[in-house]
């Protein structure tokens, strides 16, 4: 079973080297943001998390147009396997560094499977190393980014106390991930194309940080998480409008089915 | 942080053994896919992840449901591997029962002849075009193996992880806040992700489709038990670390 891409590089649309330093710098960027702000604006946490998500979903779209064997879900539950390993442990050591102690952690645990899927497995996709490093970077910047969302801060004792400890973390790893993986699983095909696949991971962001701004009104209060939803949403509305119209842009064509016909009608 | 690194040896060790059995257990549970999904080959028709990851879960549930009335590792384990093999168990006979009585097909294997358990012929049933279908019963009591290895895998490295947090200071006591258990979060936390790490590495290394223990590709397993047992040593010194400064807040 092939499952995914049709076998070659993922072509077109911008440079990966761009996307990379939106993700990487835009992500560090919102999670300190949201960090030293006041907890009014932990949203620049959640901004961060839509950079690192972008990310992750090129980065998943690159290395699945390969064709990995498997469901391309596979890869985006590995880099958030790897991504909570690594922030949990940045986050404990790092003190003030934390976000980026948990990027080298990821990016090194992201290598050593990136060599192994290569080299012992043999797998056989040139870009599996790189690829792998930037999944599990994507996917840590993900994590500590709606942290902060719902924490405020990137601290470790506030994070387990208001995050990980009341089981926040477990809905942070999965809706993280479906914006990591769900962009290039939805697209996938012959007319994939990289601009509608990263405008539907901006639109799954926008909802992941919608669902941690309620989350947030645990412990910021209700204005805070007020302010988080509406960001959230202005974000969603806007990017799942312009996926729409890429959708419309794409397609040969757009026609309306109408109703199903009624039992008169198909006799 | 070396220090509490030596202190933990035996319990890093104990996570390297499950995160080892988790990546060892998805060879054994039959995998078919999306083609499966469309009675297109044999097994459950689903991703490996997806049902590791919830034979895994549910073994880990069990394994800390009994972690609350002892402390005694073989009944957790036990508790853990029976959980995971009631969930693998479970979903398999409801697929069977859809692709029985829904889509109407005949459980075989298209790899092998004849079923290694019943010595029912299998070759005559594949339908053509298709890479078998359903659940013969060699993938089914393969798949009940796979769950109970999972499941003692989940369950050690759940063990291990709450034995490194004790060592820490902290305690697993109830609490009555809202904000929960830091050391139950985040012992599960990390359990599921080096859970997840574990079941994404064998999936690569069957290729997405497996049958049971009697497909060649079972043969396989020591390319993705030995890549596993890397990564895994990775995850636990990183996981070790994060708990133990969890003591010192």
């Amino acid at each position: 079973m092939s499952a995914g891409g049709a076998g070659g590089g993922a072509k077109g649309g911008y440079p990966q080297q761009t996307i990379m330093a939106i993700g990487a710098v835009g992500g560090l960027a919102g999670i300190y943001l949201g960090h030293f702000m006041p907890p009014a604006f932990s949203f620049f946490g959640g901004l961060g998390a839509i950079c690192a998500i972008v990310w992750g979903a090129d980065a998943v779209r690159r290395v699945a147009s390969y064709g990995l064997g498997t469901g391309v879900p596979s890869i985006g539950m590995i880099a958030l396997g790897m991504g909570i390993v690594a922030a949990l442990f940045g986050l404990s050591v790092g003190g003030i560094a934390g976000p980026i102690v948990s990027f080298i952690a990821a990016a090194v645990i992201g290598a050593i499977i990136g060599v192994l899927a290569n080299k012992v497995i043999g797998m056989g996709i040139p870009i599996m190393e790189q690829a792998m490093v930037e999944i599990a970077g994507a996917g840590t910047l993900a994590i500590i980014g709606l942290s902060v969302v719902i924490a405020g801060e990137f601290t470790y004792g506030p994070v387990i106390e208001n995050v990980v400890a009341n089981g926040y973390i477990a809905l942070i790893f999965i809706i993280g991930g479906m914006g990591i993986l769900h962009p290039f699983n939805a697209n996938l095909g012959p007319d994939e194309k990289q601009d509608r696949t990263l405008m539907l991971a901006v639109e799954k962001a926008a909802i992941a940080v919608v669902i941690a701004g309620f989350a947030s009104s645990l412990h910021e209060g209700l204005m805070a998480a007020g302010l988080n939803i509406f960001i959230g949403l202005i974000i969603w509305a806007f990017a799942f409008m312009k996926y729409y119209g890429l959708v419309k842009r794409d397609a040969h064509a757009v026609v309306g089915t109408g109703l199903l016909p009624s039992a008169e009608e198909l006799q | 942080m070396i220090d509490a690194l030596m202190a933990n040896i035996i319990w890093m060790a104990f996570i390297v053994i499950g995160g080892v059995l988790i990546s060892w257990s998805v060879h054994f549970v039959p995998v078919g896919g999306a083609p499966a999904a469309m009675a297109q080959a044999t097994g459950i028709g689903t991703g490996t992840v997806q049902l590791a990851a919830g034979a895994g879960l549910t073994g880990l549930v069990s394994a800390g449901f009994m972690m609350n009335v002892t402390k005694d590792l073989p009944l957790i384990l036990a508790s853990g591997a029976v959980g995971a093999m009631i969930m693998i168990a479970v979903t398999m006979i409801v697929g069977t029962w859809v692709y029985v009585y829904g889509v109407g097909c005949v459980p075989s294997s298209a790899k092998v002849k004849v079923d290694p358990i019943t010595k029912y012929r299998q070759d005559l049933y594949v339908s053509q075009g298709t890479e078998g279908h359903g659940l013969p019963t060699v993938s089914f009591v393969s798949g009940v193996i796979g769950g109970c290895l999972g499941g003692i895998g989940g369950a050690l490295i759940y063990y291990s992880l709450i034995e490194v947090g004790i060592t820490a200071g902290l305690s697993v006591g109830a609490s009555t806040s809202v904000t929960g258990n830091e050391l139950v979060g985040i012992a599960a936390m990390f359990a599921i992700g080096i859970f997840f790490v574990n079941a994404v590495i064998p999936s690569y290394n069957i290729g997405g489709t497996i049958e049971g223990f009697h497909d060649p590709k079972w043969k396989k397993w020591p390319k993705a038990v030995i890549s596993s047992f890397i990564a895994t040593i990775f995850c636990a010194i990183v996981a070790v670390i994060a708990i133990s400064q969890l003591g010192g807040i």
